[in-house]
């Protein structure tokens, strides 16, 4: 009782010592009196800022073009040429049938420096919505082989799991692609290319592993291969044994989906040895397709491209001339406001 | 018709304590003095005699003089509990009703019937005083009390803002749908021309038999990814087992994105910051009352920026309720002028000291004066002053109470009255006492009786009142008080060099705003009197129409009086009323005045709060009884207004034709200033269906709008005819009980608190405690709410746009397979986290001007009004930059990532690249946006812009980091995404080029509009020179008012049938009565003459005596 008592005088006393004066506080932040600064659209402020931006974006753009211009590309568009394999492979059930073809091309400069084989798909689209998605990353990513949700239409082929499963897997790019080069008008020489370091770090060794066994063929066991596949997983590449199962780098390269329906793939890079230590030199050269790849069912395009690259990368002329013009579309601008401006002061 | 009944049934045995919430129909309750009347009550006795009692009406119907009330003489004599509770009546009256002035009833008790009426009864508001106690018996409680009926109903209220934001979503609903709709098209002759073959690749669910229903399907799929344009909650959201995997936030995403931020809930919280910023104002804080401005409503801010018409109340909200004895003018010497030139409505700080009146002992210490000069008049023995104030404590209808020696107190049934007795106590003639016979006044020291002969009462024909007393010597003097117009006429002519003088003074009151009254004697022969006084009991005692006749013979001997003086009584305004007024004039705002009170007074209050002005071409005054006379003056109103435009227009050559068809809109466009003077009855017809657009027209083509004796709900009307009409926003402003229904009604409500009465405060949206606060509720906080909503809302669409309408310009890219080009997070976050608190911070702090600066260009608050920083043609600038911003978004990034490599090689143009890229520079353009947009960078929003610009980042690299994809590989599979892209040159150069296309446009477009089309923001933003040239033109409107002005100061809160009842003698207790003195006079018929005279004065007759007025 007396404890009580206590209290509630205590509380009392709190409450009338609390609110003295129902005066608000004189602090800046509630008289919203905050310092601040106050930023103002002054004419000297936004010339300098159109000028500067303007010049920057003119010289930005020159550089992007001046090294564009360096760059060099050839790109051999075979799904014309190989005509007959591609009717062969509209037919789905001719799927194990061979079909090749060989295209002669030149390059009429020697390539300098390090030079990269693309594959490069018209209308084919790795953007699609359920496209996109019909993938296990877990599966990927080598905790549960056996894992295939969202793989769907491609989860399971006769109730066994498809290891890699998914449209996306399902619909890799098998195509084979060899170059040479015709040294002499006798002699053809196999480029020597690198089919590994195509793919990002993070992909090969963090989003994709294989299965933890001694031998792949073993963790892939109870699985099947894609319908679409010739091989399975864990045989993509012959010559490299680790270069195998989900960490094949033509794989990630796959599996990471282009943004557009026009896409190219990077597929080899050239391996600088031999006679090719500075590039590509000019003279003719072939390409060796084994086609099993169909586009032309759904009006796509296939092509190989060959490429160098400069500090931006391989870009096109794009950036440079969307740079340009900005900046002399900026530098307009500039001069028209000063016009306005310099009318408009006089007239004050 | 339905009746009521009620019955006094509870068993009292003894007065208990009960709060207002109890008191229930059939209880009896006590009262005491100035408590307020809590029930519509049966007045059953009172501490008066007779069972009178006086009660205060201002918070019911705003006038400010006492009225009386009498319990019907069977009831009155239950003063006691143990009589009380005998009492076992039953009332039998008429339903609840809104009608204040009216009410029937009849009491059965004791087998016998008494009949009841409004004189009986005391509403619910009124406050009791002059009154120890009473005893009523409740009739209607709670809401059925008269004053409750007049409240109105209370009504949700939205903003202006809200309601065009309802028909933009449903626009943006119409376009989100019609992008769906073109984008199911695509997909339908996607699926047709090229998904059917595609099918190796990516066969069709089993669901979809054609490519007719996958369009069916991408319509609804891609009303779910683009439905972040509209800009509430309102989220589809499809649940597993919907009609096929093919929709968006299928099973797929365990973590359904929710990525609208929800809009309503920003902008509570923004106006939730604005109504914080209104109650912590230190300028808005009432030192006296200790209370600070509260806004009680969080969703009516940004309209505060947007009023046009102010509706206000007068006593209590433009007035004090104080009367002020302020000035007096003396045979021909005006006293009361300040020596300073700064005005009488100087701060008390600034004055020299007022008076010391210790000389006298029943001096009244709250009276001040601070003119030395008339005390040294009086202590001088000037006769002039003397008889002057013999006047003041003679000529009233005040009773007096000496509780203890020395210690007066006046009941005074107007304040004036009251002020003026009270002044003349203060300077020596102490009025003392009265009896129904005698008046005892001490004069200067001396105590004298005069005897009382006749009190020629006041009414509203005659304006004044007169007492005709013979003082001890036997001499039998007539002393007259009364409006100028009036009693100019009737004064000797002798005093013709005097009457000029005087009239000067007046003249001078009358501008300041004072309530003036001309006082006069004349002395009367002995036979003179004997042969006027039997004449007069003649008249009284007529049976037809006996007020005629009493008028003529009162007539008859205020005749040929001699001039004494005049008073100025200042009808003391809150603090800063007429410069607020003043300032919000300038800002384009109209002000109505609606008040309950005389018109005569409310006419003075316009006068002196400077709405009305000597410059005013003229004054129109409405007050006719029928629809044709009503409809007669208003269409006077309206040609005279007419033909003075025209004939302006005529005097300049040019000018084009005015077509008289389109009525209104010359009207609106009218030259000169116009004051329209309405009554309560003459605006009971003009608010009539065919009636009120006539009505509107004229009284918006005034400058300013008094309406006067309007009951509570007819305040409401009014409010509701021009919200009706006008499409403006309006705002009510008021401080009593009678305010209620148009505070609820208009589109803001502001009470004014710290007064007695706390009912408007309930009912309102807004309140605080001096109506000088109202400028800056509106020029800061109104106006910043205002620009800050609208500038979020700008931005707030911009950016939803820029946003989602990169989804629609990659449908076709896609095949319009409803696939976003963000991450799933980024489409969650972006909303909720990335963009949210900057815009918050802007829409909560941001400004555009310092304050001062908009109180001293009011014109500044014109966008607001105009609604032009957020309507439908800005709504679709800001769509049209959001769209502009997305194309951009969306094609520089695919234009250079069409054909590009990364440095090393590897693919450029992939999804995840692609999303990172496109999210960041939206995320940057955005940012730079808002920094645009802010003009006002304090702390919080660098912190918050910084802050968000951080987190994305800091977000971004989390998300794609190694840790959380070993964690759950399928939630987060865009791994490692973010170093690999923005390690690239090529991204960031994407990134930068899209930021400079998407920013420069629109620095380009503010520049321009500021150099060719600067705004008044802009300009006061910029320029000094107009600053200087504005203030000019403040300082001269402060001097506007102070010019001579011809018109009559005469208001005076009063009504007739006091006198009579003094002379009775039925309000004076027996105890201080010479009961030898005390013959019964006549008969009780002072009560009816009091009651009849009350409805005939609000009834027919003032209509012919206001003229005097201007006109």
């Amino acid at each position: 009782m007396e404890l009580a008592y206590r209290t509630k005088r205590t509380a009392m006393q709190k409450t009338s010592q609390s609110s003295p004066s129902r005066r608000p506080d004189n602090t800046a932040y509630k008289q919203q009196q905050l310092p601040a600064c106050r930023v103002q659209l002054t004419a000297s402020r936004v010339l300098l800022c159109f000028f500067a931006t303007g010049l920057s974006c003119l010289a930005m753009g020159i550089v992007l073009l001046l090294s564009a211009k360096g760059i060099q590309e050839v790109e051999i568009n075979y799904t014309e040429t190989c005509a007959d394999c591609a009717a062969l492979r509209e037919n789905a059930d001719n799927f194990d049938k061979e079909c090749s073809c060989s295209i002669p091309f030149n390059i009429p400069q020697a390539m300098q420096g390090d030079v990269y084989m693309f594959y490069k798909l018209y209308g084919f689209y790795q953007n699609l919505y359920q496209y996109v998605l019909s993938r296990s990353n877990i599966q990927l990513v080598g905790t549960d082989v056996k894992h295939t949700d969202g793989c769907d239409p491609f989860a399971t082929l006769n109730g066994t799991p498809i290891a890699p499963c998914g449209a996306i897997a399902n619909s890799m790019f098998n195509d084979t692609i060899i170059l040479s080069y015709n040294f002499n008008s006798s002699e053809d020489i196999k480029v020597p290319m690198l089919n590994q370091g195509i793919a990002w770090w993070t992909d090969k060794y963090v989003k994709f592993q294989n299965p933890s066994f001694n031998d792949l063929p073993s963790a892939f066991e109870g699985t099947v291969k894609p319908p679409s596949w010739s091989q399975p997983a864990y045989e993509l590449d012959a010559d490299t044994p680790e270069n195998n199962g989900f960490t094949n780098d033509a794989f990630i390269v796959w599996m990471r989906t282009a943004a557009f329906p026009t896409f190219k793939k990077l597929y080899r890079r050239l391996h600088r040895t031999q006679h090719f230590t500075e590039g590509l030199p000019a003279g003719s050269y072939s390409l060796h397709i084994t086609y099993n790849f169909p586009v032309t069912k759904f009006h796509g395009e296939k092509s190989v491209v060959l490429s160098t690259l400069t500090w931006s990368g391989g870009s096109s002329l794009f950036l440079g001339l969307a740079y340009t013009v900005t900046g002399a579309v900026t530098w307009l601008a500039f001069f028209s406001m000063m016009a306005v401006y310099v009318t408009m002061e006089k007239r004050i | 018709m339905p009746l009521m009944i009620i019955s006094a049934t509870r068993v009292i045995t003894s007065l208990q304590q009960e709060p207002w919430m109890n008191v229930c129909v059939g209880d009896i309750i006590k009262l005491e003095n100035n408590q307020f009347v809590a029930a519509d009550l049966l007045l059953l006795s009172s501490s008066e005699p007779h069972g009178l009692c006086y009660i205060e009406t201002a918070e019911l119907d705003g006038e400010t003089n006492m009225k009386v009330r009498q319990a019907i003489p069977v009831t009155s004599e239950l003063g006691h509990i143990s009589k009380l509770a005998k009492f076992d009546g039953e009332v039998i009256c008429e339903p609840p009703n809104n009608k204040l002035d009216k009410f029937s009833g009849t009491l059965y008790w004791k087998d016998s019937k008494f009949a009841l009426s409004n004189q009986n009864m005391l509403l619910r508001g009124c406050v009791l005083r002059n009154t120890e106690w009473c005893f009523g018996l409740v009739i209607f409680a709670g809401p059925d009390t008269k004053l409750m009926q007049n409240s109105g109903r209370t009504k949700f209220k939205r903003t202006s803002i809200d309601r065009l934001m309802n028909t933009l979503v449903l626009w943006i609903f119409g376009f989100l749908v019609c992008m769906g709709v073109i984008l199911a098209i695509g997909n339908a002759i996607w699926e047709h021309e090229v998904g059917t073959h595609f099918q190796v690749y990516l066969p069709w669910d089993e669901a979809v038999d054609s490519a007719f229903f996958s369009g069916f399907l991408s319509f609804w799929s891609y009303i779910i990814i683009l439905n972040t344009v509209v800009p509430i909650s309102l989220y589809v959201r499809w649940r597993e087992g919907g009609p096929s995997a093919r929709l968006r936030w299928g099973p797929q995403y365990p973590g359904v994105p929710q990525p609208d931020l929800p809009l309503p809930c920003s902008v509570e919280v923004i106006r939730l910051g604005h109504s914080y910023f209104i109650n912590w104002d230190k300028k808005m804080f009432c030192v006296k009352r200790q209370t600070p401005a509260e806004a009680r409503t969080t969703t009516l801010n940004e309209e505060l920026g947007q009023v046009e018409y102010i509706f206000s109340d007068k006593t209590g909200t433009l007035t004090q309720n104080i009367m002020v004895f302020n000035k007096c003018s003396i045979h021909g010497h005006s006293y009361g002028d300040m020596f300073d030139l700064l005005g009488h409505k100087a701060e008390l700080g600034e004055r020299p000291e007022p008076i010391d009146f210790s000389f006298n002992p029943l001096a009244d210490n709250k009276f001040v004066f601070w003119d030395p000069s008339l005390l040294e008049a009086v202590k001088t023995g000037d006769p002039h002053t003397h008889e002057f104030f013999r006047l003041l404590s003679l000529c009233h209808t005040v009773m007096s109470e000496e509780k203890d020696e020395g210690e007066l107190y006046y009941k005074a049934q107007s304040p004036d009255e009251g002020a003026l007795v009270t002044a003349a106590r203060n300077f020596g003639f102490v009025f003392r006492s009265r009896t129904p016979k005698t008046i005892t006044v001490q004069e200067l020291g001396s105590a004298i009786t005069y005897q009382l002969l006749a009190i020629l009462d006041f009414n509203n024909i005659r304006k004044r009142m007169s007492v005709i007393v013979r003082n001890p010597e036997g001499k039998i003097r007539l002393y007259c008080k009364g409006a100028d117009t009036i009693l100019l006429d009737r004064l000797h002519p002798s005093t013709h060099e005097l009457l000029s003088a005087t009239t000067d003074h007046l003249n001078e009151y009358a501008g300041e705003g004072l309530r003036t009254l001309v006082l006069a004697y004349k002395d009367l022969d002995e036979e003179y009197y004997e042969e006027w006084a039997v004449r007069r009991l003649q008249a009284s005692l007529a049976q037809d129409s006996r007020e005629d006749r009493l008028a003529s013979v009162y007539e008859e001997v205020e005749n040929d009086m001699m001039l004494l003086g005049a008073t100025a009584i200042e009808d003391k305004l809150q603090q800063g009323v007429p410069e607020t007024i003043a300032l919000l004039t300038l800002a384009n705002i109209k002000i109505w005045v609606l008040t309950g009170d005389k018109q005569e007074t409310a006419v003075n209050i316009g006068y002196s709060c400077k709405m009305l002005t000597d410059d005013m071409t003229e004054v129109f005054i409405v007050t006719g009884h029928t629809v044709l006379e009503v409809r007669e003056e208003l269409r006077k109103a309206r040609e005279k207004m007419l033909d003075a435009s025209r004939t302006v227009v005529n005097g300049f050559p040019c000018q084009e034709q005015l077509s008289t068809s389109k009525l209104t809109s010359v009207l609106e466009a009218v030259a000169g200033e116009y004051a329209l003077v309405i009554n309560g009855h003459s605006l009971a017809h003009a608010l009539e269906a065919d009636m009120e657009l006539e009505f509107l027209e004229t009284a918006c083509a005034c400058k300013a709008v008094i309406c006067c004796r309007v009951t509570p709900l007819q305040k409401a009307q009014v409010v509701e005819l021009v919200k009706k009409y006008k499409k403006a926003v309006t705002l009510a402003i008021g401080d009593g009980a009678n305010d209620v229904s148009m505070i609820k009604t208009a589109h803001i409500g502001v009470g004014i608190s710290g007064q007695e009465g706390i009912q408007a405060v309930l009912a309102s949206d807004y309140a605080f405690s001096q109506f000088k606060f109202l400028q800056r509720l509106l020029l800061v906080h109104g106006r910043w709410s205002y620009l800050r909503m609208c500038k979020f809302l700008c931005y707030f669409f911009y950016k939803n746009f820029a946003f989602t309408m990169v989804h629609f310009w990659f449908g076709f890219f896609c095949g319009f397979s409803a696939q976003t080009v963000y991450d799933q997070y980024f489409i969650t976050l972006y909303n909720i986290v990335y963009t949210s608190l900057p815009v918050l911070a802007m829409g909560v702090f941001d400004q555009d001007v310092p304050e001062q600066r908009s109180m001293e260009y009011p014109k500044l608050y014109e966008p607001g009004q105009l609604n032009l920083l957020f309507n439908k043609r800005e709504f679709f600038i800001c769509i049209a930059q959001g769209i502009y911003t997305s194309v951009l978004m969306f094609f520089i990034p695919y234009g250079v990532f069409a054909e590009a490599t990364r440095d090393d090689g590897t693919q450029l143009a992939d999804y995840q690249s692609f999303a990172v890229t496109v999210a960041t520079s939206l995320v940057i353009v955005v940012s730079v946006q808002i920094g645009l947009d802010t003009g006002y960078w304090t702390a919080i929003n660098h912190f918050f812009i910084w802050g968000s610009l951080a987190v994305y980042f800091a977000i971004l690299f989390a998300m794609h980091s190694n840790g959380l994809f070993d964690m759950f590989p399928n939630q987060f599979c865009f791994v490692g995404n973010a170093q690999n892209t923005l390690a690239q040159p090529a991204v960031w150069l994407t990134i930068v080029l899209t930021t400079v296309v998407c920013i420069l446009p629109v620095v380009a477009f503010r520049f321009l509009k500021l150099s060719l089309k600067p705004d008044l923001s802009d300009t006061v933003r910029y320029t000094q020179l107009v600053r200087k040239k504005q203030k000019a033109q403040h300082r001269c409107l402060r001097r506007v008012g102070r010019t001579g002005s011809r018109r009559s100061g005469y208001a005076f809160s009063h009504q007739e049938g006091f006198g009579e009842l003094i002379m009775s003698g039925k309000n004076m207790r027996l105890s201080s009565l010479a009961l030898s003195g005390f013959t019964t006079r006549s008969s009780s018929s002072w009560i009816e003459s009091l009651r009849r005279k009350k409805s005939d004065s609000a009834g027919s007759p003032s209509g012919t005596s206001d003229k005097p007025l201007k006109g």
